[in-house]
């Protein structure tokens, strides 16, 4: 289709995301362990509680392994001097134009597992939309919001 | 106006009425907790009678508090009974004035005043309402406004600009929008929410008792209530409408759109011009059958508690092939021809099958659990199938010069327009299926009031979506 945009989001995203997936799939796993305690208990039929390991299973799969480093590669951004573009998505792909007179304020975010890696992501706002662009080199998106303000402070056009 | 002003005294009554208007669920509440044995009545008269004291006394206090002056170009408010609080809005940064008259104002001979500024991040600070003005003050600060805004031009000149007339309502269209309009829908959920509610106090269960035993008679009675009901209901929308939209005159001035509307409740809204973000047209099934159309203005004033003023009824009834003839002269920037590109041939399939997703699992479900009567169901399919292809026939979009134009149906058809300097984010989606067929979805952002609009076309061709996100595109290597 349209040619993609060509800067990729740091490689240890992959590792932040894979981090993040699996707390979510520890929760799950306790969650489906006590759910298979109390089937126990109650004399519950058996095979619910081998459903619940074989989902438990394929979504460790998906959520460690298969869908971060799908996310990553998906991953795409280029911030011109008159636009950002950002492509992202695994089943649909999505892109974003948004022009750079468009751009109301710029913030870096920072949680704790992206402070572990020396990451951060970047929100870009306009007047009706918000996007984020995430886990970046910390440097780099330090550099990049002072490079979105500057270009949006001197594109500053009534709304 | 350089001295600190009252409102008229009206405000008083008005703010006891919102005030009570607030309290009375608790009052209700406390009545049925309370309302056992002589103490407890005691208790809960005191309760009721110190609460009404309470109320009467602040509402005069908060009026006593409240001042307002024009200084230095700035609109300052000072208000507050416990805690002092200042707002001082710079003139040059208030939207739009939004005059109304209630029927409390009209006795009076006032005029309330809503004054909005751009909304910032979603909260309604720099937000303030003057309740009750006199008509000559108002229009004083409106021109004050004005001139605040085009430093070269003087109260007075701006005063005698011109105006151009675009549209008064005649009494025929107002019958039709009234006859037409979905307010219906609103009345007949409020009443039914209403019963709802009530489930405590009426004797549904003594009503309904021994329901085997009724006779046909009895069904027909109840057939013909409910019936009735609607037709009540229907007839209070009617009116409803009829009240809100008489008298609705447009009217253009240099550079503002001005819009008044109402019989009992008048309302006057200013648009600026250049806040203007997106033009729509709205057909609901029933007007677009008999060729009408209503034109709104997405406009970037508002904040989050009052959408009203985002997003305003130009006109409220036209017919469609009017539009461009009465709008055109006096919006030269749009370009309102409503010829557009189809989607094309092979979307339709999915058209068709996203309008099953939901429906199909009640319809299998009807059938295996109620078997014959669960047929009926299918009725209900087709409705959505046809829904369905009605929505892949609205599809559709067309560039024209520095402007986009995108039509789709929700429950109503929209039409929308919008200049390419007023777009926030362009989005265009692929999703798998979408790319084996070669098709793609589109999403224009616009700022309106609190948070976006805009408009999205589902399935278009990969090609048509490539060219139009090229348009947007402001990089070269993207163009062809």
């Amino acid at each position: 289709m349209l040619l993609e945009p060509k800067r990729r989001i740091s490689r240890r995203a992959l590792t932040v995301w894979k981090i993040s997936g699996a707390i979510t799939i520890a929760i799950s796993w306790i969650l489906a362990g006590a759910a298979i305690f109390f089937l126990h208990i109650f004399n519950g039929p058996f095979w619910i509680s081998v459903l619940l390991i074989g989902m438990e299973l394929i979504s460790t799969y998906l959520f460690i392994f298969l869908l971060p480093s799908l996310k990553w590669k998906r991953w795409r951004y280029d911030v011109r001097d008159e636009e950002i573009e950002l492509q992202e998505g695994i089943f649909i792909v999505k892109r974003t134009l948004i022009p750079m007179v468009r751009v109301q304020h710029v913030d870096t975010v920072q949680g704790p597992i992206l402070r572990r890696y020396q990451l951060a992501s970047v929100i870009v706002n306009t007047a009706a939309t918000s996007h984020e662009i995430p886990a970046l080199e910390e440097s780099e998106a330090e550099s990049l919001r002072h490079f979105i303000s500057n270009l949006a402070r001197v594109a500053d056009e009534d709304v | 106006m350089f001295e600190p002003k009252r409102l008229h005294p009206i405000v008083i009554v008005l703010t006891i009425g919102k005030r009570f208007k607030d309290l009375i669920f608790s009052f209700i509440a406390l009545f049925f907790i309370w309302n056992k044995g002589d103490g407890g009545r005691l208790v809960l008269f005191g309760v009721i009678a110190v609460a009404i004291i309470a109320i009467v006394l602040t509402s005069i206090l908060s009026w006593l508090r409240y001042t307002y002056r024009l200084e230095q170009n700035e609109l300052r408010i000072e208000y507050g009974v416990f805690v002092r609080k200042k707002r001082y809005i710079p003139l040059e940064r208030i939207q739009s004035l939004d005059i109304s008259e209630g029927i409390l104002q009209r006795l009076c001979g006032m005029v309330k005043v809503k004054i909005e500024t751009a909304g910032g991040s979603g909260t309604d600070e720099a937000e303030a309402v003057l309740s009750a003005i006199s008509k000559d003050e108002a229009r004083i600060i409106q021109e004050y406004v004005r001139a605040a805004k085009s430093p070269t031009q003087t109260v007075e000149s701006v005063a005698e600009s011109t105006n151009e007339p675009i549209y008064t309502i005649t009494q025929p269209q107002l019958i039709v929008l009234s006859l037409t309009s979905g307010g219906v829908g609103v009345v007949i959920s409020a009443v039914l929410a209403f019963f709802s509610q009530l489930d405590d106090l009426i004797p549904y269960e003594r009503l309904f008792r021994g329901v085997e035993q009724w006779d046909v008679s009895n069904l027909i009675m109840i057939i013909l209530f409910v019936f009735g009901g609607f037709v009540v209901a229907w007839i209070i929308a009617l009116i409803g409408t009829m009240l809100k939209y008489a008298n609705f005159n447009v009217i253009k001035t240099e550079r503002d759109l001005i819009i008044s509307q109402g019989l009992l409740e008048k309302r006057q809204i200013t648009i600026p011009l250049t806040r203007i973000q997106a033009i729509r047209i709205n057909e609901n099934i029933v007007r677009q059958w008999l060729g009408y159309a209503s034109v709104m203005v997405e406009s970037a004033g508002g904040s989050a508690s009052n959408q009203e003023g985002s997003k305003v009824m130009l006109l409220p009834l036209i017919k469609l092939q009017a539009i461009e003839e009465i709008l055109g002269p006096h919006l030269t920037e749009y370009q309102l021809k409503t010829n557009f590109n189809p989607v094309p041939k092979r979307a339709l399939i999915r058209y068709v099958f996203r309008s099953w997703i939901i429906i199909v699992p009640i319809v299998a479900a009807s059938i295996f659990f109620l078997k014959t009567w669960g047929m009926l169901s299918l009725l209900l399919l087709a409705w959505c199938t046809f829904w369905g292809v009605l929505k892949y026939k609205d599809a559709g979009w067309k560039l024209a010069e520095q402007q986009l134009n995108l039509r789709f149906r929700t429950i109503v058809r929209s039409t929308v327009f919008i200049k390419k300097n007023k777009i926030q984010s362009l989005e265009v989606k692929e999703s798998y299926f979408q790319k084996r067929k070669g098709l793609g979805s589109l999403e224009a952002f616009v700022k309106v009031g609190f948070g976006g609009a805009g408009g999205r076309v589902i399935d278009m061709d990969k090609n048509d979506v490539k060219d139009v996100y090229s348009w947007f595109s402001r990089d070269d290597n993207k163009r062809d």
